[in-house]
């Protein structure tokens, strides 16, 4: 709401004069001295969601909760639990970084999205950050008003059919049928790959949701059924005939970064986002888990570990100035997680090797940049 | 203090009033629709995020089945395949539900006690259900479930392969011009023995019998083209899993076809029954005593006069069933708004994306309201 014309902006002004003069108790510092409208971050009223304003983290830290993109169809990655509660990969993500902002893993206000809906709603600040298995692509970068963040998991799309129809390489599928649950890249990533090929395309069926395309593989509409390979893999293991049923044939056709990503123009927040995932990585990398946390924080003798986990050596503590707490990495670690083991308690189960998503050090991709 | 005589003052004035409150209104209508047109426009501006239409000219990066469209093509050729697809749908749908809905609603006035209450269930069950699950159940149900799987086919005859994949037909294989030029004039054909038969009957009294004398005719012309066109037809083979010639008719334009054209039929039956119900009892009692038969009273006094009435209410069905035709997304059917949808998760702009599709169904509605009036005109009772 930051361009607003006169007349919104005196009766926004005249309310939220009314509402200071009401609620001046709870009002942090900042707000007395704002003036109402002479700072674009006064008329994000807090709780408001509005698009824009370019002040996330400070809403953020005012209305105590993340309110984070996610989904609750995808098992491993976000899915709810029995009880209703929001577990997976992505979701721990989300509270990640509300321990980071806020030292709270459970100060997240899950928002589910369709796929089609995800940048509308990050766009117009329905939702602080969005983390909902979304492959960071150059045309996303450049239209959707989306910033991508380092890449929590690196994923690449193959194909799946039944282990019954003697198909054992894509090639195979040319001229039949591939179903997706699409509205996305996917149905484009099939096509090029039977070019690429040189073999006849099959024909793509693209449903809007993950229920139909089984439905219509089951009732054999569908020779293939092609999504990211941890999709797949989830899909495969929540099967009602079993996962032996379904094969996941070799070979992966695209690169698919998956990461969490940010309104534009906020510069701010992304780091602090982007810090809090990193946390994670750098915790594992130094064999710091939720269970040693502790121990390793008051017996440590490594610089490098006290001072990534907020605590004084020489009596000095490092605050890189990124708007976070000195201990966040404490709060994120002791509160979720390493990176191991929030991939260990969502991913492993499904069945899938770490592959990309290893540490550079076992020869993955996970690198995170000094914390000094 | 006005003068006697006189005009009031302005600020009295009725017809100043008037005037000055309607500018109001729409002075009021104007800056907020400038306002939120700004903000669009503002925001869009300060995240990056493009508002023109030059979307149009980016690769779509998806294919569109049962149409040749690569996904390397712009997405101004999806959509326009897309609107193809809506059209198709929406005009075979029309023609089906009209003569389905008719056809129920003479059925619900029968003095068939069977005919009668069959039409009466059939309206009732259907029109009271919404159209999305009669949509899924059409394409889950039956068109996936009723059907064999691929590999234990149909084949009757060898002509035809008939599977949950598609019932796929024999088809002409090429020299499309020729057949159209067949289907022409066919058409004109018919339209001119019509006119014929209709002065012969009014000169002479001889009964018209159109169809006898237009049918050959017809099939003259179609067979003449189809001859002049090279006679050449692709039978579909079924090798494997993969069917090769003929034409299909896949199970995703099946289900959305089906169930529009079921649901929008029950609407247009009651429009019908009613219709006919407004015809005087008088009307279908003199064609009585001119001993018409049944059939001649419905089709020579009755319905002429009953369709009159029900032409506008049907206007607004075919509308609901162009729009709702939008629920093909559901199952895979590639109408104007999946495709839309579909474009957007590729990185278009959504809202001028969006507003395009809006503007095309505008459009779409617009064409189909000027048809049904052109149509009710001609129909509507010429008063001296």
């Amino acid at each position: 709401m930051r361009p607003l014309r006169p007349v919104p902006a005196i009766l926004l002004t005249a309310v939220l004069a009314l509402t200071a003069c009401t609620g001046d108790d709870d009002g942090d510092a900042s707000d007395e001295t704002s003036g109402a409208t002479s700072t674009p971050a006064a008329t994000n009223a807090p709780g408001q969601p509005g698009p824009g304003g370019s002040d996330v983290l400070g809403t953020v830290q005012r209305n105590g909760r993340v309110r984070c993109g996610t989904r609750d169809d995808l098992p491993g990655f976000a899915s709810l639990d029995p009880s209703g509660a929001h577990v997976g990969f992505d979701t721990d993500f989300c509270r990640v970084i509300a321990a980071a902002v806020l030292g709270d893993a459970e100060a997240v206000d899950f928002v589910d999205l369709e796929t089609a809906n995800r940048f509308t709603a990050l766009q117009s600040g329905e939702i602080d950050v969005l983390v909902r298995n979304t492959t960071w692509t150059a045309v996303r970068d450049g239209t959707e008003g989306a910033t991508f963040l380092q890449p929590n998991f690196y994923d690449g799309q193959g194909m799946m059919v039944s282990t019954d129809s003697g198909i054992d390489q894509v090639a195979d599928l040319a001229g039949q049928v591939v179903c997706v649950a699409g509205g996305t890249t996917t149905e484009g990533n099939v096509a090029t790959e039977f070019e690429r090929l040189g073999a006849q395309p099959p024909e793509i069926l693209s449903f809007e949701s993950v229920e139909l395309v089984q439905q219509a593989f089951q009732e054999g509409r569908c020779d293939g059924w092609s999504s990211d390979r941890s999709q797949l893999t989830s899909l495969r293991a929540a099967y009602p005939e079993g996962p032996e049923s379904l094969t996941i044939l070799e070979g992966t056709f695209s690169k698919e970064p998956l990461a969490p990503a940010v309104r534009d123009g906020d510069s701010r927040w992304a780091q602090v986002v982007e810090w809090a995932v990193m946390a994670t990585i750098q915790a594992e990398e130094f064999d710091i888990s939720s269970e040693n946390v502790d121990e390793v924080r008051s017996s440590s003798a490594d610089p490098n570990v006290l001072r990534f986990l907020g605590q004084p050596v020489d009596g000095t503590v490092l605050d890189p100035g990124l708007g976070l707490p000195p201990d966040f990495a404490y709060h994120v670690v002791s509160q979720v997680g390493n990176y191991g083991e929030i991939y260990d308690r969502n991913i492993t189960p499904l069945g899938l090797e770490r592959g990309l998503n290893a540490l550079w050090t076992d020869g993955g991709l996970l690198y995170a940049p000094p914390y000094r | 203090m006005a003068r006697p005589g006189g005009r009031p003052p302005l600020w009295r004035d009725v017809r100043v009033l008037r005037v000055a409150f309607q500018l109001m209104v729409l002075a009021a209508a104007g800056g907020v629709l400038a306002y939120l047109v700004g903000n669009v426009r503002e925001n869009s501006e300060r995240l990056g995020i493009p508002t023109g239409f030059g979307f149009l000219d980016n690769p779509a990066q998806f294919p569109i089945p049962d149409s040749g469209f690569r996904q390397t093509q712009p997405v101004r050729d999806a959509i326009w395949h897309g609107l193809l697809n809506t059209l198709r749908v929406s005009l075979l749908g029309i023609v089906a539900a009209t003569l389905l809905g008719i056809a129920v609603g003479v059925a619900r006035l029968s003095g068939n006690w069977l005919v009668r209450n069959a039409a009466r269930v059939y309206v009732e069950g259907l029109r009271n259900i919404p159209l999305l699950l009669l949509i899924v159940f059409a394409y889950i149900g039956v068109a996936l479930t009723s059907f064999p799987r691929v590999d234990r086919a149909w084949e009757p005859f060898g002509l035809a392969v008939v599977s949950n994949r598609g019932v796929v037909l024999p088809w002409y294989d090429d020299g499309g011009p020729w057949l159209l030029a067949g289907v022409v004039v066919a058409a004109v054909a018919a339209w001119g023995i019509a006119r014929w038969r209709r002065a012969v009957n009014d000169r002479t009294g001889r009964p018209e019998h159109t169809l006898r004398w237009a049918a050959p005719a017809v099939v003259a012309a179609l067979a003449a083209g189809w001859l002049l066109s090279g006679a050449s037809v692709t039978v579909p083979e079924l090798e494997g899993r993969i069917v090769t010639g003929g034409t299909r008719i896949s199970p995703e334009f099946f289900a959305i076809l089906a169930a529009l054209v079921l649901y929008t039929a029950s609407h247009i039956a009651e429009i019908v029954r009613g219709s006919i119900q407004a015809v005087p009892l008088g009307q279908s009692e003199a064609a009585e005593a001119l001993a018409l038969s049944p059939f001649q009273r419905l089709r020579f006094v009755v319905l002429p006069q009953a369709l009159r009435t029900a032409v506008p209410p049907m206007g607004n069905q075919y509308l609901n069933l162009t729009k709702n035709s939008t629920l093909g997304a559901v199952v895979s059917y590639y109408e104007l708004a999946r495709v839309t949808s579909i474009s957007v998760g590729n990185g278009a702009p959504a809202v001028p994306a969006y507003l395009l599709t809006l503007g095309l169904f505008v459009i779409l509605s617009l064409l189909l309201s000027l048809v049904v009036n052109l149509v009710n005109r001609r129909l509507a009772l010429v008063t001296r």
